[in-house]
């Protein structure tokens, strides 16, 4: 087991080599670069052009892309992120906030899809092919097709017209005001969360449905169990595994892929901080938040894998 | 009392099964009518798509500052935008973009897909190995996170936003056409072709690749709702298709969401465009799935 650990762990590292050599070309194939990106705004065409190589030659740059990227994996060896381009702040605390923000969303929303999905799925497994089954496939694969940030926006509408009351639009950390913290992320976590609920109810339905056609079940049942002995005891133990696989892998994602969602809500995570530093050219800042949910999900998935060898004993460890 | 088959022919022509479109077609209806709905919605949106010259009630791009931000009502149907566009026209004609955007991504995004993944499966080894850790490179980023930097190096506009849909979908199509083309490479005909001294390529895309058709469909359709949902967040976000092409998500942007309270029906009816298209493309898919997985058939 020690051995399969290690090694899944340190299958982590050229995949994440392979991203940070991927991101890094990406951004620099992007036309233009901060320092452009910095003066050309503002009316700045007539920067002199010694100014605008002086500003890249502090920023480093100049400098071949060889030497670049590796000053950049040193710095990731040791942890240090560097400093954004366009602030000149800390990447760490340029982070930090958004990244809290991030988490708890994350977390929130896939509590909720977790909460709807699995008792949605039994549900519909059980009654396969009645109206209820029926009436939560709609139900889910309604929620798969609403855009969120469309859900979003009738939630506010709805929000203003029934209580005449907004969501706060600063964002208060939970350990400043939970109370007001909760008020404001619920909302969205309400509308990612249901749409993500979706792919667990699918995935817990078709998974109840192939474990209840399994002998083990037969028998339980000609034992003359009661069934909800049998869905708790056997069924939903031998099912829940790939949904509980589903719903972290797209926990992993849910970290910087909620960049609509967070523009909607007027959040400021670590999407819209993503679109923001594509814009501004910010290579570093881009290149640590992409790092950071690399390995954010690398990790979820590295987790998951070694949950299932230690949960499902049919599972062996090469 | 029938008439007893008398030639050979005849015998097999009775024990085949009454095949057919239309026969097809029917049983789909009746042992899936989630499917059937699914099918229904998305054959509504081509009609809207095709037709949208004739049935739209205005020209979507046509402004009348006279009429901005007017109700639901006689004149305009479903009302008027900030730039008194009709929104029943402009939703009409954004059908085209979603279903340009969504075939044409899925279609690339397939193909793509389909070519790495048979010819990974095909050649394995070193091969296979290689491919596969960079598909793990491309699994690592979030979708709509690729498809941003994509947008970012190409720009926007309907073409490009094609090509950003469709680089996410390359490695998720391959994952799933490489695990059936596994199966299929220790299929005897793989062997017979390559002992009749076929090339690597007519084994590959003759032999192979009509084999994973199944399960490269399905993946497909299940796309493109997900492909339509992603161009109208690129959309959202204003890095996707542009001002002033109808496009459903570019609808739902700035003064739908500025006045939306005072005219919400500039953000209500796109959103519900894209919810349904995206609906009836899901079901569809799904019902696929199960009618082509008999593990998951009623008993």
């Amino acid at each position: 087991m020690a051995f399969y650990i290690l090694k899944r762990l340190l299958a982590i590292i050229p995949t994440l080599l392979g991203v940070a050599v991927l991101i890094f070309l990406l951004l620099r194939v992007v036309p233009g670069d901060v320092v452009e990106a910095r003066y050309m705004g503002e009316g700045g065409q007539f920067q002199s052009q010694d100014l605008m190589q002086l500003e890249r030659k502090k920023l480093g740059l100049d400098q071949p892309l060889w030497k670049q990227f590796t000053t950049w994996m040193a710095g990731l060896a040791r942890l240090d992120f560097g400093i954004s381009m366009w602030t000149g702040a800390p990447i760490t605390e340029e982070i930090k906030l958004r990244f809290a923000l991030s988490l708890q969303l994350a977390i929130m929303a896939s509590t909720i899809a977790t909460l709807l999905a699995i008792p949605l799925g039994i549900l519909a497994a059980i009654k396969q092919d009645t109206w209820v089954d029926y009436a939560v496939r709609v139900f889910s694969i309604a929620g798969l097709a609403m855009p969120s940030f469309w859900l979003g926006i009738l939630m506010i509408l709805g929000m203003l017209i029934i209580f005449k009351w907004l969501p706060p639009m600063v964002f208060t950390p939970l350990w400043v005001n939970p109370w007001e913290n909760l008020a404001q992320l619920i909302w969205p976590a309400l509308a990612v969360g249901y749409r993500y609920s979706a792919v667990g109810t699918r995935m817990m339905r078709s998974a109840m449905l192939e474990v209840l056609r399994e002998d083990y079940i037969r028998t339980a049942r000609a034992k003359g169990l009661w069934l909800k002995l049998i869905l708790s005891r056997h069924a939903l133990k031998n099912a829940i595994l790939p949904v509980l696989t589903v719903i972290s892998l797209e926990f992993a994602f849910l970290l910087g892929g909620l960049v609509v969602t967070e523009q909607v809500f007027n959040l400021n995570g670590l999407g819209m901080l993503f679109v923001e530093g594509i814009a501004r050219r910010d290579y570093t800042l881009t290149q640590a938040l992409v790092m950071l949910v690399a390995t954010f999900f690398l990790i979820v998935n590295f987790v998951v894998d070694i949950a299932y060898a230690w949960l499902d004993p049919r599972i062996r460890y090469r | 009392m029938a008439a007893i088959p008398q030639t050979v022919e005849a015998l097999t022509r009775a024990a085949e099964p009454r095949e057919g479109l239309r026969a097809a077609v029917g049983d789909f209806i009746r042992q899936r009518p989630l499917g059937a709905v699914g099918a229904a919605i998305i054959l509504v949106m081509v009609a809207l798509a095709a037709t949208a010259n004739f049935i739209a009630p205005s020209d979507p791009l046509e402004t009348d500052y006279a009429a901005m931000l007017s109700a639901p009502g006689a004149e305009h149907w479903l009302g008027t935008d900030a730039y008194g566009r009709d929104v029943l026209s402009r939703v009409i004609y954004g059908s085209r973009t979603a279903l340009m955007v969504g075939l044409g991504a899925s279609l690339i995004g397939a193909v793509f897909g389909a070519l790495i993944g048979v010819g990974s499966a095909y050649f394995g080894g070193r091969v296979d190995l290689v491919v596969q850790r960079v598909m793990d490179v491309f699994f690592a980023f979030p979708v709509i996170i690729l498809a941003l930097a994509v947008v970012a190096i190409l720009g926007t506009g309907v073409g490009n936003v094609i090509l950003a849909i469709a680089t996410p979908m390359v490695p998720r199509c391959a994952r799933v056409v490489r695990a059936s083309a596994l199966a299929v490479r220790e299929m005897p005909y793989v062997d017979a072709a390559r002992a009749a001294g076929f090339g690597h390529r007519r084994i590959i895309l003759r032999h192979m690749l009509p084999n994973v058709m199944a399960p490269l469909l399905i993946m497909a359709t299940a796309f493109l709702g997900e492909a339509i949902l992603l161009e109208s967040s690129l959309s959202f976000l204003g890095l996707g298709v542009q001002e002033p092409i109808a496009a459903w998500g570019l609808m739902l942007r700035g003064a739908a969401v500025e006045f939306a309270e005072s005219a919400p029906w500039m953000a209500f009816f796109p959103g519900l465009a894209i919810s349904l298209a995206v609906f009836g493309f899901n079901l569809f898919g799904d019902s696929l799935r199960d009618a082509l997985d008999p593990r998951l058939r009623t008993q």
